[in-house]
């Protein structure tokens, strides 16, 4: 395999697995967008740092499959800690958000600079799960992860009809039968898993740029939910593929941040030039009207 | 003990400042986060927090000191900034608030990290400190203040603790009209977005002020979970404050202790004792707490059981017929008759079962209670007949006196039920 001149062969595979993983998150975001979950997923990807560090402490062993189970894991249990603030308390959703978010991170926070502090051999490179760092992935590993992120898209297609219809008018979907929780729950469990699949481009802090921001986009220009699902996965695509080239190219610039204001700049065309709910289309039928 | 009391005698000047400067902006925090969180604004809280980066950023390149007062304008200022776009955002592109807020935080947040990492050489922020801040190095930074070296955080944070307190004081009337009723509040003239825009600005000056100490992420635990807390132990609004600042307060003296024992970020031990507490009073708040919850399930249940059991018996004896001891089936009517026994509600005689004076009262309220509301529910609700016990089942250990009164006014005397068996009269 010959790659461009210039670009090595590491770089280059990383490059094509991230654009898979942009796709596949942004067109499960699509979801906890339209189903006005945007933030869970904030949640979650800040708890997946407590969740990569716990892994790294228990198993002494720092590859990346390892790493991204544990980080699933925290995940997981922090989407369970909200379920359980809401079921058990009248503690209300934002508040229990922003505290699973920011308690799980703090959790995180001071294992990780305990460990740095004890100085354990290997502890070193954990913080890059902070703001992502793409440079340090090798070909197997991106490998892997484009094959999960694929996976997800997968069960997504398969699932789309119900999905669709939980999100849209849940109330309907459990008069006629849907076990509207438990599709809930999946696909709240596959934004978790786009979150953990993202956490090594993107960063603990970031990842969930990569589920918000291009469903949000991709919904200025589509009414349709398979229209939005592809457009949201080519923007995410961009967003990942930019952020990881001007990273490669821009000494220290962290992974995460870049891919983000990429993403922000596909919303920010989108918001302006959406055909019926952008700025300019509105301004347009608000003098023609 | 011995352990304890050493650790209090090592206390050097320098964490005693450290303590206190997590301490008063703690106390910030949570005054702010109390009305956020009543407010219904806590992702607000949280966008804000990231979001003051890139203003910090912007205002340290152009020759601010951390803690100065240009930062403090960088930061309200991105603050006020990411507010404004999120409502942009909703006005215009008919984008969700929470949809609005992830997209305005991480772009505003991300280009805060890309302008600190391209300045790196040129300014004194580090990307650690900006996720979680160092107080272990707060005290290092000092002025001197009426002689004594005073941490500049420290002053940043009481200063900030200060005017934001007087603030809220002296408009805590209007906050607290808006926090509850905002309708209301706009209809009788309040200046609600004035009332807000106020809110907000004292969100982003608690956190610029905390920005040093905790760091970016981590502020949202100081805003967030102290209110959350308290709010499971306080009704009334100012108790509610009071109570989330002493939280607070007391999550930064620990946290900071229990970080400085383990040789860890004091941020993220801060951090962890807030969630603590939280789990703590959502165990065992005297209303809402799980412990609580299920007391109170309990004892509505055993009640359940016990009314049951007594019309049980009182039903027999309207049937005539004899309430054997085979009448109860289950262990749990069997532990009811038992304890309807000790406390004179029923006796047993010669393998029978018979209500006493006492206990024939109150089973006859429960069974007043019951055909009172199927014979209201059969004049106002077209049910067959089979269909008005269910809810008569429920409803019969919930009715009081005075509703029992109204219902029988209004089913004309309340001689006897649908089922035409007759009403108890009130004992």
């Amino acid at each position: 395999m010959t790659a461009a001149p210039g670009i090595p062969y590491n770089t280059a595979v990383v490059a094509g697995a991230v654009a898979v993983v942009g796709f596949a998150a942004g067109v499960v975001g699509c979801f906890g967008v339209l189903r006005r979950r945007a933030l869970a997923g904030d949640a979650a990807s800040h708890a997946t740092l407590a969740g990569v560090v716990a892994a790294f402490l228990l198993t002494g062993r720092r590859d990346l499959p390892t790493l991204l189970a544990g980080a699933f894991v925290a995940a997981v249990a922090s989407l369970g800690c909200l379920v359980l603030i809401r079921r058990c308390t009248r503690t209300r959703d934002d508040a229990a958000t922003a505290l699973v978010l920011s308690v799980s991170f703090g959790i995180g926070i001071a294992m990780l600079s305990g460990l740095s502090a004890r100085g354990i051999p290997g502890a070193g490179g954990l913080e890059q799960f902070l703001l992502g760092h793409t440079a340090a992935l090798t070909a197997t590993d991106a490998v892997t992860l484009a094959a999960v992120s694929l996976a997800v898209v997968l069960v997504v297609w398969a699932g789309l009809k119900e999905a669709t219809l939980v999100s849209f008018d849940p109330a309907f979907a459990a008069a006629t039968g849907w076990p509207v929780a438990i599709i809930d729950y999946a696909l709240v469990t596959l934004v978790a898993a786009m979150v953990v699949v993202g956490l090594p481009a993107a960063g603990a802090v970031l990842v969930t740029a990569l589920v918000v921001i291009p469903p949000v986009a991709a919904r200025q220009w589509t009414d349709r939910v398979p229209t939005m699902l592809l457009l949201a996965g080519t923007i995410g695509l961009v967003a990942a593929v930019g952020g990881v080239a001007a990273s490669a190219a821009v000494p220290r610039l962290a992974t995460g941040p870049t891919i983000v204001l990429v993403a922000a700049a596909l919303f920010a065309v989108s918001f302006f030039c959406g055909p019926e709910r952008g700025w300019f289309a509105r301004r347009r039928a608000r003098a023609g009207g | 003990m011995n352990a304890a009391a050493g650790m209090w005698g090592e206390l050097s000047t320098m964490h005693a400042w450290a303590i206190a400067t997590a301490a008063v902006v703690a106390a910030g925090c949570a005054l702010v986060g109390t009305l956020l969180v009543v407010r219904r604004m806590s992702l607000l809280g949280d966008a804000i927090s990231h979001a003051v980066l890139p203003g910090i950023a912007v205002a340290v390149l152009a020759g601010g000191r951390p803690g100065g007062l240009l930062v403090l304008v960088g930061a309200v200022a991105a603050a006020l900034v990411t507010v404004l776009l999120v409502q942009v955002l909703r006005r215009e592109g008919g984008l969700a608030d929470d949809a609005g807020t992830g997209v305005v935080f991480t772009t505003l947040f991300a280009l805060g990290v890309v302008i600190v990492t391209a300045a790196a050489s040129r300014i004194d922020l580090d990307p650690g400190c900006i996720l979680y801040g160092i107080l272990e190095l707060v005290p290092f930074d000092t002025v001197r203040v009426a002689g004594l070296e005073v941490p500049r955080a420290f002053l940043t944070g009481a200063t900030v603790l200060v005017i934001v307190a007087a603030g809220l004081a002296a408009t805590w009337k209007e906050q607290l009209f808006t926090a509850f009723d905002i309708d209301a509040a706009r209809a009788v003239g309040l200046p609600v977005a004035v009332v807000t825009a106020g809110l907000l600005a004292a969100t982003a000056l608690v956190t610029v002020a905390s920005f040093e100490a905790v760091g970016a992420i981590l502020v949202v635990a100081m805003l967030v979970v102290p209110a959350a807390t308290a709010e499971l132990l306080a009704r009334r609004l100012h108790t509610m404050a009071f109570v989330a600042m002493l939280l607070g307060v007391v999550a930064a003296v620990l946290g900071y202790l229990a970080a400085w024992r383990l040789n860890t970020s004091a941020a993220g031990m801060i951090a962890v004792v807030l969630g603590l507490q939280y789990a703590i009073a959502a165990v065992v708040a005297p209303d809402d707490g799980a412990i609580a919850r299920l007391v109170a399930r309990l004892a509505l249940g055993w009640r359940v059981i016990c009314e049951d059991t007594l019309a049980l018996l009182w039903r027999a004896d309207e049937a005539d017929a004899v309430a054997s001891t085979r009448a109860f089936r289950s262990p749990s009517e069997w532990t009811a008759a038992l304890w309807l026994a000790a406390r004179g509600r029923i006796v047993r005689d010669a393998g029978r079962w018979s209500l006493t004076a006492v206990g024939r009262a109150e089973a006859e309220t429960v069974v007043r209670s019951h055909r009172l509301w199927e014979a209201w529910l059969g004049r106002h609700a077209d049910l067959p007949l089979d269909h008005l016990h269910p809810p008569a089942e429920w409803i019969e250990h919930h009715l009081g006196a005075e509703l029992r009164r109204r219902i029988e006014a209004d089913v004309g005397g309340g001689e006897s039920d649908p089922h035409g068996r007759s009403i108890p009269r009130e004992p």
